[in-house]
């Protein structure tokens, strides 16, 4: 009976074993048999859409192709994994050692997969789907991806999305993989845009099928973004600069939206998004005409002849200036023992300011802005915008630049020197200006004084929660003129365009344009850059109720009247005759 | 056709019956759960035909005088011994093991059989004539007797088997009156050749013990089935997940869940209460054996009793402690629950015995 004993003790030791086990640690293997019979699949939130003002979509969401590898399903053996891995690295032609990254800087044990490229072709899927047998642990995901009305589509002003870099993960508020606006609108808006990943929770057998969803949380779509934006003028005004470098500002003088923002050269949007090599980022980068720069709020110019109109504000508000002043311009202007120079050879003759306007002589505004004074037309100047930010959304902006009283001249002290004022007189010397800072003050010319902050975006809408962001536009200055100031200058940049002057080539029968021209020197470094001015032309239509404002720079692409003119009638041609659904037109 | 006395009838034990019909009924329950697919008939079906075919049996041996089996012991044990070595030649190979010989529709496991054989062949060595009393010189003429069909066991390999058979004969020669010291003499001499044992053995059997020691070496390799089995019985908790939320089986985590570990279903199901009823059951039925020895008239009936409580016992305590991460990992099936027609009919084999001895204590 000591057997019948120690039968029964060997019992009692099993009971101590399963009491142990079921009792004192079930909880824990409850939980590990959830572990291990649920899997977690996110499912990612369709970013939300950006409108143009007529509620045209700026951007679309497809469904993409991802490549993700789950590495708790991949083979345990690091030679069995490297021959899956390389399968997959042949089938696709990705680099072996972007998925052996990918993979190792996850825990091997992870169930969420590890996404390693976007934007597979449906190729490439098939060929995914075919060799699924032999390639445990690869899958193609389906998600959301932006996608673009042309390739090159308002580049700047969207912005590109891309996996959130490692820098936006120390900050801890995305996951791996996660998509992040990185530029323009989809980088501001990022929080609303993003939306809300949902998850599937899935019963899965031990040999990973899935049996059963448990739990399925729906994603939330990021929220609709309605912008200022025009689609169809941003269109035209990217039609109209191809092959051009340089910028075009699009704006309502009435209320300070901006209608296009284009910047060019352009990158490739649609390249941006989702996975790029390398070697295709590396050349965009490292390309010498900058298409990662936004032009219109990153890039400072010389205003060139476009500022004489704020210099002949400034003197006849002052009074240092009328109407009726007439200078004989020669095509030389003398002070002390320098030259200045008029752009006409041999000079334009005896003109008054409306005819130096016109015909944007140099000369008459040298003597003109002598005798207004650098201080003020820099205090104009400052009073218009310039020098300072436009506080428009984006980020990034420059400054721009106006000249600084010197020490040491003058009674009190500061002062400007004459050089400094004969060239800030025809926007030359340490004037620089953006093209949204024009855009911003043709606008002021066109409507009467009001700077209006520039505005991108009119609302953010979710389609439960209504409304959770907007912008009702903000007036950040006013600049008082007489309107017999604003009649004077309005007409003399009708008659730019329309009555002989520089800007002819801008002139669209029917329409009444009002412009300026301007060519921005450059300080020629070499011979080759001689005479690579940038051009300029700054109109508003039509000019007795301006509704649209356009602002053009061609970089070195000379006169700005023979070179700018023509782009921004391109523009306006568009705008008013080619019924794009442009601006709402005054009834 | 055989006549039975009724004598022997009064005698049936039938509380030993219902115990291990009350097992059977469990395994089915369990098994039902599961879901097994198999070609030619589902698990439960075939486990159902298989328990009638050891009922079968069993009423056969225990309608035959235990004595004249013992008798019979030497050819019976040749028998056995020729099973062994068909598997050599006939055997199928699963999972790299030859252990079943096909015929038709069945596949037929020689070693389960032979334990009865075994259990018999050592009641006979030990009982007779020239082995009085059991010392050292019986013990040198029953070793070889032993070690035949033990190598021939762990060649196939069935290691689970063949280590089955040290308790049963330890329990065997110590109901025959081995004296203890002689038994320690035994012990240690079996430990000193624990090395030579470790390399005699194959590499998948020395990862199983060092996985034993430490389950967490190779977590979805070798170790995965006691992580599992112990993930399985510990979310069981106190009152088990029933049959439909007892994920670890019926999604198949849980490998040789109808065989081997089906302890470890049946535990996630019913919990540790399901457990403790079960084991109860185990222990009851043994208790029985035992009572069955120690009230038999005379030392064969004594031993055979003795034999085959012993080898329900080693089967119950080595399939549970291996589930339940208390000992390396043998495949020993647990008797009457687990599926598998060879071991079925081995378990009803064994009642037979118990049955046939009971119902001729007073003779």
């Amino acid at each position: 009976m000591v057997i019948a004993t120690l039968v029964t003790v060997a019992f009692l030791v099993l009971i101590g074993q399963l009491w142990y086990l079921q009792v004192l640690e079930g909880g824990r293997f409850l939980d590990a048999s959830d572990k291990n019979r649920i899997r977690v699949r996110p499912i990612a939130a369709p970013r939300g859409i950006l409108f143009d003002r007529h509620g045209t979509p700026l951007v679309d969401n497809r469904p993409a192709f991802t490549l993700s590898l789950i590495p708790r399903e991949l083979p345990r053996d690091v030679e069995t994994r490297d021959a899956v891995l390389g399968r997959v690295a042949s089938l696709l032609h990705i680099p072996f050692q972007e998925l052996v990254d990918a993979v190792t800087r996850v825990q091997p044990d992870s169930l969420l997969p590890v996404r390693v490229r976007r934007g597979l072709t449906l190729a490439d899927v098939a060929k995914v789907e075919e060799w699924k047998l032999e390639l445990p642990g690869v899958i193609a995901e389906v998600e959301p991806q932006r996608v673009y009305p042309t390739s090159r589509f308002a580049a700047h002003l969207l912005g590109y999305v891309r996996e959130a870099n490692d820098e936006q993960l120390k900050q801890g508020r995305y996951r791996r993989g996660d998509m992040v606006g990185q530029s323009g609108l989809e980088r501001l808006l990022d929080e609303h845009l993003r939306g809300q990943d949902g998850g599937e929770r899935i019963e899965v057998d031990a040999m990973g099928r899935p049996v059963r969803r448990v739990q399925q949380t729906e994603p939330h779509a990021g929220a609709q973004v309605i912008t200022t934006v025009d689609r169809g003028i941003q269109e035209a005004a990217e039609r109209a600069m191809e092959g051009h470098a340089g910028a075009v500002v699009v704006m309502d003088p009435r209320s300070g939206d901006v209608l296009a923002m284009v910047s060019t050269p352009a990158f490739e949007i649609d390249r941006f998004t989702g996975t790029i090599e390398r070697d295709a980022w590396l050349r965009v980068v490292q390309d010498p005409n900058f298409p990662l720069l936004n032009r219109t709020i990153q890039s400072q110019y010389a205003p060139g002849s476009v500022f004489k109109i704020l210099v002949a504000a400034a003197g006849l508000q002052e009074g240092t200036l009328t109407p009726l002043d007439r200078t004989h311009c020669t095509g030389e202007f003398h002070l002390g023992a320098s030259t200045f120079k008029d752009w006409k050879e041999g000079g334009h003759g005896t003109v008054d300011l409306h005819q130096a306007i016109v015909q944007s002589c140099n000369v008459f505004f040298y003597e003109a802005g002598l005798r207004i004074g650098g201080a003020a037309i820099v205090r104009y100047a400052s009073a218009f915008g310039f020098g300072q930010p436009t506080a428009i959304d984006l980020p990034g902006e420059k400054n721009g630049l106006l000249p600084r009283p010197q020490l040491g001249r003058g009674r009190q002290g500061r002062a400007y020197p004459a050089g400094e004022t004969v060239n800030m007189s025809i926007g030359q010397g340490t004037v620089l200006v953006t093209p949204m800072q024009v855009a911003r003050f043709m606008a002021a010319i066109a409507n009467g004084g009001v700077l209006w902050r520039p505005r991108l975006v009119q609302r953010v809408e979710r389609p439960d929660h209504g409304v959770v962001w907007s912008d009702e536009g903000r007036v950040n200055g006013h600049v008082e003129l007489s309107p017999v100031v604003w009649a004077f200058l309005r007409q003399s940049l009708w008659s730019v365009v329309n009555d002989g002057g520089t800007g002819a080539a801008a002139r669209i029968p029917g329409l009444d344009i009002a412009g300026k021209t301007g060519t921005a020197q450059m300080i020629a470094k070499s011979k080759a850059e001689k005479g690579q001015d940038h051009a300029w032309f700054a109109a508003f239509a039509p000019a007795k109720a301006p509704e649209v404002v356009v602002v053009v720079i061609a970089e070195r692409g000379g006169k700005g009247g023979q070179v700018a003119a023509p782009i921004a009638r391109k523009i306006l041609n568009a705008i008013f005759f080619e019924k794009i659904a442009a601006v709402e037109i005054a009834g | 056709m055989l006549r039975i006395d009724r004598r022997l009838l009064q005698n049936v034990d039938w509380a030993l019956l219902a115990i291990a019909f009350g097992l059977v009924v469990m395994s089915t329950v369990t098994l039902a759960s599961l879901h097994v697919g198999r070609a030619g008939g589902s698990v439960v079906v075939r486990q159902v035909l298989w328990f009638a075919v050891g009922l079968t049996v069993m009423v056969l041996l225990a309608s035959l005088d235990y004595r004249r089996l013992v008798r019979a012991a030497p050819a019976l044990y040749l028998l056995g011994l020729a099973g062994l070595a068909a598997v050599f030649v006939l055997g199928r190979t699963v999972s790299g093991a030859r252990r079943w010989i096909v015929l038709g529709p069945m596949s037929i496991q020689p070693s389960e059989l032979f334990k009865i054989c075994f259990v018999l062949i050592v009641v006979w060595a030990i009982t007779s004539r020239w082995a009085q009393p059991v010392g050292k010189l019986a013990i040198a003429l029953i070793l070889p007797i032993v070690a035949v069909p033990a190598v021939l066991i762990i060649k196939q390999p069935d290691l689970g088997t063949a280590l089955l058979l040290v308790p049963v004969l330890t329990i065997l020669l110590v109901g025959a009156g081995l004296r203890l010291k002689v038994l320690g003499g035994l012990a240690l001499a079996a430990l000193s050749a624990m090395p030579l044992a470790w390399l005699a053995l194959k590499d998948y059997q020395r990862e199983r013990i060092l996985v034993f020691l430490d389950p967490f070496r190779d977590p979805l390799g070798s170790a995965y089935n006691v992580i599992q089995a112990k993930i399985a019985i510990g979310s069981g908790q106190l009152l088990g997940k029933g049959v439909a939320g007892a994920t670890q089986s019926r999604l198949a985590f849980l490998p040789e869940r109808h065989t081997d570990f089906i302890f470890a279903v049946f535990a996630e199901m019913w919990g540790f209460v399901g457990c403790l009823i079960l084991l109860l059951c185990y222990v009851l039925l043994l208790l029985r054996g035992f009572d069955i020895a120690a009230t038999a008239r005379e030392p064969v009936g004594r031993l055979v009793a003795l034999g085959a409580t012993a080898l329900f016992a080693a089967q119950v305590l080595i399939n549970v402690g291996m589930v339940t991460g208390l000992l390396p990992v043998v495949g020993i099936p647990l008797p009457l629950m687990s599926y598998g027609g060879s071991s079925m009919v081995a378990s009803c084999m064994t009642l037979g015995l118990l049955l046939s001895v009971r119902m001729r204590q007073f003779q």
